[in-house]
């Protein structure tokens, strides 16, 4: 099972959890896994269709898995996910 | 309710006037008791925009992953974000909203001429099309 590290902001969600263990072979899996384990995740991390935010990036260790297979990266029991946002703006 | 204690308010306010007429950015740690943020530290961070900085900010997601990481081994949380608005008011604009995330509080600090002037906390919605202005407090050292 590979492990999920629960950001900060989101522990109110997955019972004050700071990692989770969850079941997958992508990444794409672990993380409705972890949806479905943390119903009230899934609004955080999903829109209605299904699909991850746009301000939501995953990691699989160092790696931002927009620049390995998205969704379908492979995941190891051995792998460890992090889940952050991207943040920027401007006054204009 | 978001309340910033005096040292994690000096640091936003000093990387604000720091960078000035550039936008900074940074993130806020501490804890949530009884529906109360309570602001115990803040870290300045590299505007990581790449074009002209005066109106734009971005903040790196692996400084951000640092950073939860850090608050997570002193047993904080990673509250919020603060950027500033140079010789503008602290408003969250649309290019703000549109490039938010619902997990945190946004502190927006104007500056004027270089000096604080006043600011303002917003929670975004995860749909990025609405934010809620927030009560803020600091305290001064």
């Amino acid at each position: 099972m590979a492990k999920v590290l629960i950001p900060t902001a989101l522990r109110q969600f997955a019972a004050q959890k700071d990692s989770v263990e969850v079941s997958g072979s992508t990444a794409g899996e672990v993380l409705n896994a972890l949806a479905t384990q943390f119903p009230d995740l899934r609004k955080n991390l999903f829109n209605d269709e299904g699909k991850l935010r746009s301000f939501v990036n995953v990691y699989v260790n160092d790696e931002d898995i927009r620049y390995l297979k998205k969704n379908e990266t492979p995941v190891a029991g051995t792998d460890t996910l992090s889940i952050v946002p991207s943040i920027a703006g401007g006054w204009k | 309710m978001i309340t910033i204690d005096p040292e994690a308010w000096n640091v936003m306010v000093s990387h604000a006037e720091a960078t000035f007429p550039n936008e900074c950015c940074g993130v806020m740690v501490g804890r949530t008791e009884n529906g109360v943020k309570q602001v115990t530290g803040a870290v300045a961070m590299e505007n990581a925009y790449k074009g002209v900085q005066e109106d734009r900010y971005e903040l790196r997601p692996e400084d951000l992953l640092a950073a939860d990481k850090g608050a997570r081994a002193e047993g904080l949380d990673l509250i919020g974000i603060f950027h500033s608005h140079p010789d503008c008011d602290a408003y969250f604009s649309k290019t703000d909203l549109e490039n938010s995330c619902p997990w945190y509080s946004f502190v927006v600090l104007s500056i004027k001429k270089g000096k604080f002037d006043h600011a303002a906390s917003f929670l975004p919605n995860a749909d990025q099309t609405a934010a809620e202005k927030e009560d803020l407090k600091w305290q001064k050292s």
